[in-house]
């Protein structure tokens, strides 16, 4: 280590502010996108937490939002941003509708199934919905234009221009995860899906309507999964058939390293898979093309430490 | 529902009849399928197919006889069998594109197989059999292409290399169970994938291109196979060889199937905690499926590469994985016959509804979904353990 005061010198100062720059930007770039992950990855807990299934799934019903939204703008012709709003507004509902559909039509059969029917089910289910998309939208296998729901610089950190894009993630996943967790906490069905996630046969026998519980479970976590989608496609500035595949990874590893069924486990998850992404593109020579490679590498050595993920509770295991 | 009476065993001559009939049949229809053009034919074939099933699961003495001829006379219905697979390529004559249909399916059961040891027998996931196959496939094929190394000594040196990265995948396997493992390995398929494509000496999204075709004896697989005055074209040369390997898969499963190791791997299915307090060493046995796995999925992944002579990453995808493991639910886990049956049908049906090839996909992600819907345990299902206790 140098002694502080060489590096404080008047030659070098303009160097440390670049890095200064270059870190803070690179914070603002962790935050938005670990927001999206965690976004993301609640989905994928919310549904193991209640179900015990794994919605492989859920990242492609996620990014069908966007392309719901594009659909509608166009059939608006999308003329003011209200329209846009609305589009916005009708593409998240009607994602949260599709959750509610797949759960009824397959999901709903694996939830007593084994582990593996389930997930080879869902992964399967993710390839239809990403065949559906591409093959059903107009153009589908082509990259779409998704705009920046918002532009402009909000203000600036100590010379670093922070976006209102990046003000936009971060406030709307501090307030959607603010609302999730005041809805499980103190409304009567949020209680009703917590005694649901806890025991169902018990719950069931309590009076508790599991059907309605799955209904709202699924339909929150997909529309959660859509503000996500939407997000993601308007950060990428792209929408294309086959980011679900994507982003059902990097979600679902964000929910698995955070512990699965865990909520400040995924959001957790979600900041440390897009932490890794952000320092492999900036101190990593080519780590853009290799940041999956480093991601993934994470999800493993996580998984081998703690089995369980980082806030999992340990399985007890029974015969 | 009745149990067969075990004393009702087929006398010789009725077994050697069915037994020669069912294979005969059977060759029939693959040729059927094979030569079979237009959607209306498939879907003919296809119906038949379906009728067939429901005939077996109607009367499952069928079934039962089946398994009972070939009890009988071992002998003839393996000699039955070889005479069908070595005489197909001389009916297919100078088709090339049913041969190239065929080595793939071929190569495909190969890795059904392979990745039916574990999620068949020990139910344990495996989204990687892909990747062990990519490593196969580019090991043998950078040795070939950088050294000028024989095809045949990169069959070993490839198969190799591939256990050792089943080994790893599987030491997690000893803390992971079910989702996460399923993660872990969905993570190192995606991890092998991506590494070959940016790694330089892979040649990137590229991949290797003139992987040189193999030769024996100076007789090199890229001339066309003359036996007995006929001429097969360059493709029987893969044929044989892909067959030779999938009868190396088959007695390889067959015995690891009637092993200690098989046992312990069925045992592990029924419960791992149970199968611990009976002495089985579990981590040992999970990674050994594993290892396995990857050794034979590197055999058709060297294969491949010297039969298609250029592979680049995007043939070792996780939809790779993905698409073995339907060959295996679809085919029956942990029921060598049907695994092998559902690789070729997975493989052959969606060549040929050429009018669906866009729709591909979509058609593996529904047969998927229904299958394990509807039939769960695939069209063969498992059949229990003969510990020869009728004999």
């Amino acid at each position: 280590m140098r002694a502080g005061g060489t590096l404080l010198m008047r030659p070098l100062q303009p160097e440390i502010w670049r890095m200064a720059e270059l870190l803070i930007q690179q914070m603002l770039n962790w935050i938005t996108l670990g927001c999206i992950y965690a976004l993301l990855a609640i989905g994928f807990s919310l549904i193991f937490g209640i179900l015990n299934v794994i919605h492989f799934s859920h990242g492609d019903v996620a990014m069908t939002a966007p392309f719901i939204c594009l659909a509608l703008a166009t059939f608006f012709g999308a003329t003011s941003p209200y329209w846009l709003v609305l589009a916005l507004v009708l593409a998240i509902l009607a994602v949260g509708l599709l959750g509610v559909v797949l759960d009824r039509v397959v999901i709903r059969q694996f939830r007593d199934a084994p582990a593996m029917m389930a997930l080879v089910a869902t992964v399967a289910l993710g390839i239809v919905i990403r065949e559906a998309i591409r093959h059903l939208y107009p153009e589908g296998s082509n990259p779409h234009a998704f705009p920046r729901l918002v532009s402009g610089v909000a203000f600036e950190v100590a010379g670093v221009p922070v976006n209102w894009f990046s003000v936009l993630v971060t406030v709307l996943t501090v307030a959607l995860i603010g609302l999730l967790f005041v809805f499980l906490r103190m409304t009567p069905l949020g209680l009703r899906i917590r005694a649901a996630s806890e025991d169902r046969v018990v719950a069931r026998m309590m009076g508790i309507r599991d059907g309605r519980v799955f209904r709202a479970t699924f339909f929150i976590a997909s529309a959660i999964g859509a503000v996500a989608g939407l997000l993601f496609a308007s950060y990428a500035g792209v929408t294309r058939f086959d980011f679900g595949i994507m982003a059902g990874l990097l979600g679902f590893s964000a929910a698995v390293i955070g512990g699965l069924g865990s909520m400040p486990g995924a959001i957790l998850g979600g900041l440390i898979i897009a932490g890794i992404e952000v320092l492999a593109q900036t101190f990593v020579p080519d780590g853009a093309s290799y940041r999956l490679v480093f991601v993934f590498l994470l999800v493993i050595a996580v998984l081998i430490f703690r089995p369980a993920g980082l806030l999992g509770r340990p399985v007890m295991e029974k015969v | 529902m009745e149990r067969p009476m075990p004393s009702g065993a087929p006398s010789v001559a009725t077994a050697s009849l069915f037994v020669v009939a069912s294979q005969l049949a059977g060759a029939v229809f693959l040729y059927l399928v094979l030569k079979a053009e237009g959607g209306w034919q498939v879907i003919g074939l296809l119906a038949l197919l379906g009728a067939g099933f429901f005939l077996l699961e109607k009367k499952p003495r069928i079934a039962d006889l089946a398994m009972a001829s070939m009890a009988r006379v071992p002998l003839l219905a393996v000699a039955m069998a070889a005479v069908v697979v070595l005489a197909f390529p001389f009916a297919v004559g100078s088709n090339t594109y049913m041969l190239h249909l065929l080595i793939v399916a071929q190569l495909y059961a190969v890795l059904a197989l392979a990745l039916n040891f574990q999620l068949g027998s020990a139910n344990i996931p495996n989204f990687a059999t892909g990747a062990s196959y990519g490593i196969g496939a580019y090991v043998s094929a950078l040795l070939a292409i950088n050294f000028g190394v024989s095809f045949w000594l990169t069959l070993p040196v490839a198969a190799l290399a591939a256990t050792l990265f089943g080994f790893l995948i599987g030491i997690p396997s000893m803390r992971t169970r079910d989702t996460y493992l399923a993660l872990v390995t969905i993570a190192f398929g995606v991890v092998v994938q991506q590494l070959l494509n940016n790694f330089d000496f892979t040649g990137g999204p590229n991949g290797l291109v003139g992987i040189p075709a193999p030769s024996l004896f100076g007789h090199s697989f890229a001339d066309p196979l003359v036996i007995f005055g006929h001429k097969l074209p360059s493709q029987a040369n893969f044929y044989y060889l892909a067959a030779a390997l999938v009868a190396v898969a088959i007695v390889t499963a067959r015995r690891l199937h009637g092993s200690r190791i098989g046992l312990a791997w069925n045992a592990l299915r029924a419960d791992e905690i149970a199968a611990r307090a009976q002495g089985i060493n579990v981590a040992w046995y999970k990674v050994l499926a594993f290892a396995v796995d990857a050794f034979l999925a590197a055999f058709a992944g060297t294969i491949y590469a010297f039969y298609v002579s250029y592979i680049s990453p995007d043939n070792f995808t996780f939809l790779v994985s993905v698409t073995i493991m339907t060959m295996v639910i679809v085919g029956g886990m942990d029921n060598i016959f049907g695994v092998i049956v559902g690789a070729f049908l997975l493989t052959i049906l969606p060549e040929k509804l050429r009018a669906f090839s866009d729709y591909r996909l979509l058609f593996f992600g529904i047969v998927i979904i229904g299958f394990l819907m509807i039939r769960p345990q695939g069209l063969f299902p498992q059949r229990m353990r003969d510990y020869g206790s009728h004999s």
